[in-house]
């Protein structure tokens, strides 16, 4: 007997009647892929061999569109003009919010215990920043003042996980949710040290030249990625995974699931603190709601849902495509913000209900079963 | 100081009322579906504009013609409309993802953002406010024993959400749809092995929290104001309630509402308002760790 | 580092545009009624500078960008409005933080910002009154910054108390920075002139539940509340007193209440209450330009959504500010920041325009608020520029101080 309502069930139907009607269609793609494929599979394997261990194998197709995908981040401001002159900006903010993506994705994606606290990871790195610079000494540089930041938000990070991660689901989701409102309450709260709601704006940025500000902001996040990508393929990525499919099974094999928890958020700490530093210097003042508030949280979270939750390389993409979205295709199609605003929203809504392991995901798959069971 | 607390007393008991009646609908979903419906605090945002769109011409929007009805008949329409509007949303989306909790959390809050948009599109980011009870039908405050000046609305909000969550006690222990939702509630499995529809339980269940959400949101705009932003406080007040009440217990959910009422306005009214939100949110943290199942519920574990 | 500019792929930032036609970039709140007002006058302004031949003979135009009240979002837009539509001026904010956010980035890019919507002090003491050559780009001609204002409260005070015999009052205020001299000075202020300030609250600037601050203002007795909100919407506060029928006065600044049809979108709750605004509201002429500005408005957008009696203090000070440079531009005779920069401050410094808020001059390099607008004051020394509207019963607005543009006298609450 199934709990399911009458037209869930017709959905399904009518989903399954679609896929067979396409399937044709799915056929000749694949006749015209797969050779391109097969062509690409040894450059491929050679990538298989030496790093496909640590990063995970793929094929020929998916080994071009990843190639493919980093060449074009790391040359965005030779092509970025032919598209718009704002692009470059644009993509330099998604790069950030990449950051802030796939270090929530480490953690949330992985182990299925949904924070919507990271914003408070990047805030106190931020305001840690602010902090010194208008209080303790405002000739510090980036190289003493980031990490300080990253070393608060981790400690803040700890803070959060080892009470809360003993909680299960929805109960950890509220305890950083709080956690959120209750560090934005706090920083009005002491509005002398923070300027309350005007923030702090006494950090120099590492520039304003967007070309040159676009590879402060990538570089530290494709290192990001490499870094977190690594971690996912490892054993400890395994163990994360499996504490979001069934946690008593971690148990049963001698590992302790909670230590495991905590780790995935300490680790996601870090690279929040790096992404928080990163857009302080990005030029952001540093403020309450551009920092902190839930908005924010909320942000990274739809990111990583539209890219792919658990996959690190899909919020990663998530990112330029929600940022592409919001400040360049959208604008030019609507003008009024907040139109456009809904219709961003409609389109997470739309991948969280047809599409729920992310676009990213989704073509991922596809291109890895192009050549399907036949060879 | 102490003549204050009268009026205090009251105006925390009039208000308690009405969080039960809010923290009600969203335990309700949870108990039922294993549903975290962050869109409940959009509902209730829904209730207010609905409200405001029928009983005042401020705001326009296509199609539909400015009309300004009376409060008797705007109020139940608005709350019928937002109970349909809480069916919708089960019906076209989360009936299709509450198989995922994590999606459908998602789900839900991108939906309570997406109502945020429409709302600022339609009516600006103005604060809207709006009288309930017009002048004529019954003076504007009550004296209540030694306190004057209560307002009637308050009171009338606090008698409207005692009949509300009045009627829904008799639906739930003594009609068979009722008990069906709360049978469904307490097992989904040993439910539906009576014979229990579920889905039609959740469709249900949807559109009685609808209502509920729809009546507070009247409430509440008539005794705060409309706002595009209004949902989220709301909502983490009822996740905050229903959690120290416990999942799916509407007794839970009364007795906290008002634990955490008297908190709130006591804080309030001998701390100042900017500690108003940190007491509750600190009360959260330590009923969390110390009694997870809430002074009434189960521990969360949905099968 | 603009000289690398053209030297790199992808370019570099805007550089202006010494070639007409010369872009006007707006930045306001543009889901507020105040922001909806401040897009129209900028249209109307930028409308008449066209018809009447354009700036210096090129075309005028304007780009409106939202900034949602949010200073990440007002920083982007910023950016864009720079970079990709190479705007030559920037007019517009309103609250101060979002005033101040952008304000690093368009000092970096050298664009004229000419602010009408934010009163902070701050906004001039901690950037360009620090770093003159920094920030010079910055300019405010209205509204008057808060300090200013709240010398002229005081006055405004004695006015009631002649009045009135009213002589304790409370003190309510957003807490937020464009409050600050209000907060310091007035206590001390109204003590000199023998008042009793009976209450003084900074109200977090998301409180939802007045009742415990109508309490405290009913039990101290105090016959007026003096209180100041631009991000805080005193709604419920005025519908609660209206409902308990609380006699206390209501005077100082409410920018929500400056809404043209605010008494009756609070079904009367708001009669009574008296708001500075600049401008007027419409209700007297300020200056000879001021009312033919607000009847050309009315006229326009009769039809429209709301905002539709005046356009809200914003629009009387974006109006002004896009004329101010116009005329500057023609003075200095020329736009092009990215290479004459001090031509156009040295143009703009000279300003003495007639505007529909007022008389605007402003402040040279040395003052102790460089480049901001500067407050007027009669013979007897006294701050001016500063109307104060009461809305009186049967919706009607008035304004009541000071006394050369009152129109009618300020009434005491009664139900």
């Amino acid at each position: 007997m199934s709990s399911e309502s009458p037209s869930v069930r017709v959905t399904r139907r009518m989903k399954g009647t679609l896929r067979s009607a396409l399937l044709p269609v799915w056929n000749v793609l694949c006749m015209l892929l797969a050779p391109l494929d097969r062509a690409l599979q040894p450059i491929a394997n050679v990538y298989n061999r030496t790093l496909g261990g640590h990063f995970g194998e793929m094929n020929g197709l998916q080994f071009a569109v990843i190639s493919l995908g980093f060449a074009a981040i790391a040359t965005v401001p030779f092509w970025s003009p032919f598209y718009s002159e704002t692009l470059n900006i644009t993509f330099a903010v998604a790069s950030i919010w990449a950051i802030f993506a796939m270090s929530w994705d480490i953690q949330s994606g992985y182990t299925g215990y949904i924070s919507f606290g990271h914003s408070v990871l990047s805030g106190a790195a931020g305001y840690t920043i602010g902090l010194l610079i208008l209080h303790y000494d405002p000739s510090m540089g980036p190289a003493t003042t980031i990490p300080v930041a990253v070393l608060a938000s981790l400690v803040l990070g700890l803070v959060i996980a080892v009470p809360s991660l003993r909680l299960r689901g929805p109960y950890f989701s509220l305890i950083t949710l709080v956690g959120v409102l209750l560090f934005t309450n706090l920083i009005f709260a002491f509005s002398g040290w923070t300027n309350g709601e005007l923030g702090i704006h006494q950090v120099d940025p590492f520039t304003y030249e967007p070309w040159v500000r676009y590879y402060y902001m990538a570089i530290p996040m494709l290192l990001v990625a490499l870094g977190l990508i690594y971690i996912s393929r490892s054993n400890v990525g395994m163990v994360l995974v499996t504490i979001r499919e069934n946690e008593r099974a971690v148990s049963s094999a001698g590992l302790d699931p909670t230590k495991f928890k905590i780790s995935s958020f300490v680790l996601s700490s870090i690279p929040m603190g790096i992404g928080g530093a990163l857009l302080v210097y990005y030029g952001r003042a540093i403020n309450p709601t551009s920092f902190v508030e839930i908005s924010n949280s909320i942000e990274i979270i739809a990111i990583a849902v539209i890219g792919g939750m658990g996959s690190v390389v899909g919020p990663l993409f998530g990112s330029f495509l929600f940022f592409f979205l919001e400040e360049e295709f959208l604008r030019d199609v609507i003008g009024d913000s907040s139109l456009r605003t809904l219709v961003l929203w409609l389109f997470v809504l739309s991948v969280l209900v047809f599409a729920r392991n992310g676009v990213f995901r989704v073509i991922w798959h596809g291109l890895g079963a192009v050549r399907g069971d036949s060879e | 100081m102490l003549s204050g607390l009268p009026a205090v007393l009251i105006n925390a008991a009039l208000i308690s009322a009405l969080y039960a009646l809010i923290a009600i609908g969203f335990t309700m979903i949870f108990g039922v579906g294993g549903v975290l419906n962050l869109a409940h605090g959009a509902l209730l945002m829904a209730g207010a504009y609905v409200y405001l769109l029928l009983a005042r011409d401020t705001i326009s929007v296509p199609v539909f013609e400015s009309m300004t009805l009376h409060p008797l008949l705007a109020f139940p329409l608005a709350v019928v409309i937002v109970a349909v509007l809480s069916y919708l949303l089960y019906a076209v989306i989360v009936q299709f993802v509450e198989d995922n909790p994590v999606v459908t959390f998602l789900a839900t809050i991108v939906v309570a953002l997406a109502a945020t948009e429409v709302v600022l599109h339609y009516a600006g980011s103005a604060t809207h406010t709006y009288t309930l009870i017009p002048d004529g039908m019954l003076p504007s405050t009550i004296d209540i024993g030694p306190v004057d000046g209560i307002l009637t609305v308050d009171v009338v909000g606090f008698v409207v959400s005692w009949i509300s969550i009045g009627l829904l006690w008799v639906y739930v222990t003594k009609t068979d749809s009722g008990r069906a939702i709360r049978a469904t509630s307490m097992t989904e499995r040993g439910a539906q092995l009576t014979g229990v529809n579920v889905h039609a339980v959740r469709a249900r269940t949807w559109l009685v929290a609808g209502a509920l959400a729809g009546i507070g949101g009247v409430f509440l705009g008539a005794s705060t104001s409309a706002t595009p932003n209004m949902w989220l406080h709301p909502l983490s007040l009822a996740f905050i309630i229903v959690v120290i009440g416990g999942i799916g217990s509407i007794k839970g959910s009364i007795v906290a509402a008002y634990l955490i009422g008297f908190l709130q306005t006591g804080v309030g009214e001998y701390l100042g308002q900017n500690f108003r939100g940190i007491l509750s949110l600190v009360l959260l943290v330590i009923v969390l760790f110390v009694l997870p199942q809430g002074l009434f519920g189960r521990e969360f574990d949905h099968e | 580092m603009s000289t690398l500019a053209g030297c790199v792929p992808g370019g570099g930032g805007g550089g202006g545009d010494a070639e007409g036609p010369i872009t006007i970039g707006h930045l306001a709140p543009l889901q507020n009624p105040l922001g909806v007002g401040s897009k129209r006058t900028a249209n109307m302004a930028v409308d008449q500078i066209s018809e009447n031949g354009g700036i210096m003979d090129e075309e005028v135009d304007v780009i409106h960008a939202d900034t949602e009240g949010n200073p990440g979002t007002a920083e982007s837009e910023a950016e864009r409005l720079v970079i990709e539509e190479e705007v030559d001026v920037m007019v517009g904010t309103f609250v101060s933080e979002v005033t101040q956010a952008i304000m690093d980035f368009v000092a970096q890019e050298g664009v004229p910002l000419i602010v009408t919507g934010s009163a902070a002090p701050s906004t001039v003491t901690e950037f360009i009154g620090d770093d003159y050559d920094q920030y010079k780009n910055f300019f405010r001609t209205g509204p008057i910054n808060s300090n200013f204002q709240a010398e002229a409260m005081v006055n405004y005070v004695n006015h009631l108390n002649e009045l009135h015999g009213w002589d304790s009052f409370a003190l309510l205020a957003d807490d937020a920075a464009w409050c600050q001299p209000f907060v310091d000075t007035l206590p001390g202020a109204l003590d000199e002139e023998g008042y009793d300030l009976a209450l003084n609250q900074s109200l977090n600037i998301n409180i939802d539940d007045f009742s415990p601050v109508i309490n405290d203002v009913v039990e101290s007795d105090a016959d007026a509340v003096i209180r100041f909100f631009a991000h805080i919407n005193a709604s419920p506060f005025l519908v609660e007193r209206a409902q308990r029928e609380l006699t206390f006065g209501i005077e100082g600044i409410h920018v929500t209440g400056m809404h043209p049809a605010y008494a009756q979108l609070t079904e009367g709750a708001a009669t009574y209450e008296t708001t500075s605004q600049s401008g007027g509201g419409g209700t007297t002429d300020i200056t000879e330009e001021t009312l033919p500005f607000v009847e050309a408005y009315r006229e326009r957008f009769a039809d429209s959504d709301p905002p539709v009696g005046h356009p809200m203090y914003m629009g009387f000070n974006t109006y002004d500010a896009i004329n101010v440079y116009k005329e500057a531009v023609e003075r200095g005779g020329t736009w092009d920041y990215a290479n004459d920069l001090d031509g156009i401050v040295e143009a703009m410094l000279e300003t003495d325009h007639t505007g529909v808020a007022g008389q605007i001059q402003l402040y040279g390099q040395d003052a102790e608020y460089p480049h901001d607008a500067m407050e007027t004051r009669d013979d007897e020394g006294t701050i001016s520029n500063f109307p104060i509207t009461q809305w009186q019963p049967q919706g009607a607005l008035e304004c009541v101080y000071p006394e050369q543009h009152a129109t009618a006298e300020h009434m005491e609450p009664t139900w």
